[in-house]
């Protein structure tokens, strides 16, 4: 498990990575992660699914550079990760926008940081917007937004910067089954147009599958890469390919890896969400 | 379940959602227009009702003079300049106490906010001054700075610095921490994350707290200057008193209402600006 083969198109490189966290309360230590590796090829999207508080949000945050690891490395094109970087960017679980800020300056708020010019930054801005879907929102405020369209911006947000990884977490998860179908395949329809590296938790089966090339299984706490399923149904894909007896097999196949005796801990994590 | 169809629901939704603010700003107007011929009625009516009270069962200028005798002193002492003069007092030691006091006040509430040491350093102090009616002490100020304009100034920075100190501390607390962890996660430095995330998710406590100060800033002028001074609106009160002039002190009193309702207003428009993207969230 201490190194994958060396893979000369690999984009990110999740090497022996442990999270080790001490509650500052009780001083009782906990694994979150344990000894994760794994690695992701340049413009291949890979869902991360586990059961709940298996350290899915955890690994991800480490990969963008919010939280240290414990042991082991993050490579991002052979380059360690020591923090954020705008080689990566989060879609963030809830949307998190800046509610005074219109919709276009949400999406320039990375590029503002970079220093890009307040003109050429509108104008990414602007294509970005219109990628996701939302022309004519421009000069909206978050507030005036359905969750859905808040998702779109949230998207918008980090894919603006042009990052060679964008990282996704959770991103649909609070919205409802019918916006969450048609976000999927927004989705798929955006990262084929910018051909980025994706990595996506969820914890939504059929979404994972429905999303990747292929989907990592970690185990619960502490978390650690248990499968990674290969998913060759064929792209593009359409909400259709659900449907199709391959996809139930591969979700059937999925889920039969995941950890399905909880311990009273994660049920009580599962309930907090 | 029909999948072919899902986008159909979902975009109406969306729809939907981006046509409300505009219904809800129509409602606002005709209920805000209500609101203002409430306001007149009642202020005519009591202005009325006042009027007969002195004429009809006071009858004496000096316990209640009528708002006819009131409005007339108040045309003869901005004819002779009294009035302005007075008033440019009182509110020069306003607003440079005002100035001076929200600037400390916004400065001493981000350290704390920031530092938990300088918090706790400085909370029990905070705690006790905001509590104590800081009014106490104006006295005290004359004595230390004398019944020049500087004293009053004191005295409303006395006023000003506290409620300026904990909205500005609550507001930065309040900050949304996802909003700081974006912040991060797209490489701002810490100054940007202050500036750009912080300032403004503090900014309609700011200034809500600028509203509060300014009437006590008010309260402060007018205390300091009924205690020790040579000009302004107290110190019209304080003369006419002496001598049972009473239309002449309720010209003073009706300045100062009019000016706290003013300044209140103005600073009431400022908190709307900034939080207008609040109505709708």
């Amino acid at each position: 498990m201490i190194d994958a083969p060396p893979q000369t198109e690999s984009k990110l490189e999740v090497k022996g990575v442990s999270v080790r966290y001490i509650n500052k309360r009780t001083g009782a230590e906990t694994i979150a992660l344990d000894d994760a590796s794994f690695s992701v090829g340049s413009g291949e999207f890979v869902c991360i699914v586990g059961p709940s508080g298996c350290g899915k949000t955890t690994l991800l945050n480490c990969l963008d550079g919010l939280r240290p690891v414990s042991g082991g490395r993050i490579l991002v094109d052979g380059r360690p990760v020591s923090g954020p970087g705008p080689d990566r960017a989060m879609v963030f679980q809830s949307p998190s926008l800046m509610p005074w800020r219109t919709v276009l300056k949400n999406v320039t708020y990375g590029l503002e940081s970079q220093g890009v010019a307040a003109s050429e930054a509108s104008e990414r801005a602007q294509k970005m917007i219109d990628l996701v879907g939302l022309s004519g929102f421009e000069s909206y405020h978050p507030g005036e937004l359905s969750g859905g369209m808040q998702q779109r911006v949230n998207l918008a947000r980090a894919l603006v910067i042009e990052p060679e990884v964008i990282l996704l977490d959770e991103p649909f998860a609070a919205l409802d089954a019918q916006t969450r179908e048609l976000m999927q395949a927004e989705l798929l329809r955006v990262w084929r147009v910018t051909k980025k590296t994706a990595v996506f938790i969820t914890h939504q089966i059929s979404e994972a599958v429905f999303l990747a090339d292929r989907v990592i299984v970690l185990s619960s706490r502490p978390g650690r890469v248990k499968a990674i399923v290969d998913i060759d149904i064929p792209r593009p894909r359409t909400l259709e390919i659900k449907h199709d007896p391959l996809t139930n097999q591969l979700e059937r196949h999925v889920e039969s890896l995941i950890d399905s005796t909880l311990t009273a801990e994660q049920i009580f994590a599962a309930a907090g969400d | 379940m029909s999948v072919t169809q899902v986008n159909i629901p979902g975009i109406v939704a969306e729809e939907e959602a981006a046509e409300r603010p505009a219904a809800r700003r129509k409602i606002d107007r005709s209920e805000r227009t209500r609101r203002i011929v409430r306001s007149a009625v009642s202020l005519v009516v009591g202005v009325l009702l006042w009027e007969a009270i002195a004429r009809l069962v006071v009858h004496n200028d000096a316990f209640l003079a009528a708002p006819s005798a009131v409005a007339k002193r108040g045309w003869e002492m901005i004819l002779n300049g009294e009035l302005l003069s007075n008033t440019w007092v009182s509110m020069q030691e306003l607003i440079y106490g005002f100035i001076i006091g929200a600037i400390a006040g916004i400065a001493i509430g981000a350290a704390m906010a920031t530092w938990k040491s300088v918090s706790d350093y400085l909370e029990p102090w905070i705690a006790g001054l905001y509590a104590a009616p800081m009014i106490a002490f104006a006295p005290v100020v004359i004595i230390w700075f004398g019944v020049g304009i500087a004293s009053k100034v004191a005295v409303v920075i006395m006023m000003v610095v506290f409620p300026m100190i904990i909205n500005t501390q609550a507001g930065l607390e309040s900050t949304d921490r996802r909003l700081l962890t974006v912040a991060r996660a797209f490489c701002a430095s810490g100054p940007r994350i202050f500036r750009t995330v912080s300032i403004p998710s503090a900014a309609p406590f700011i200034v809500a707290g600028m509203r509060l100060a300014v009437g006590r800033g008010l309260v402060g002028v007018v205390v300091g200057e009924l205690f020790g001074s040579r000009a302004g609106l107290g110190n019209i009160i304080t003369t006419a008193s002496s001598v049972f002039d009473m239309p002449t002190l309720f010209v003073a009193v009706v300045t100062l209402a009019i000016t706290g309702v003013v300044l209140t207003y103005l600073l009431r428009a400022v908190e709307m600006r900034l939080a207008a993207w609040r109505e709708v969230a």
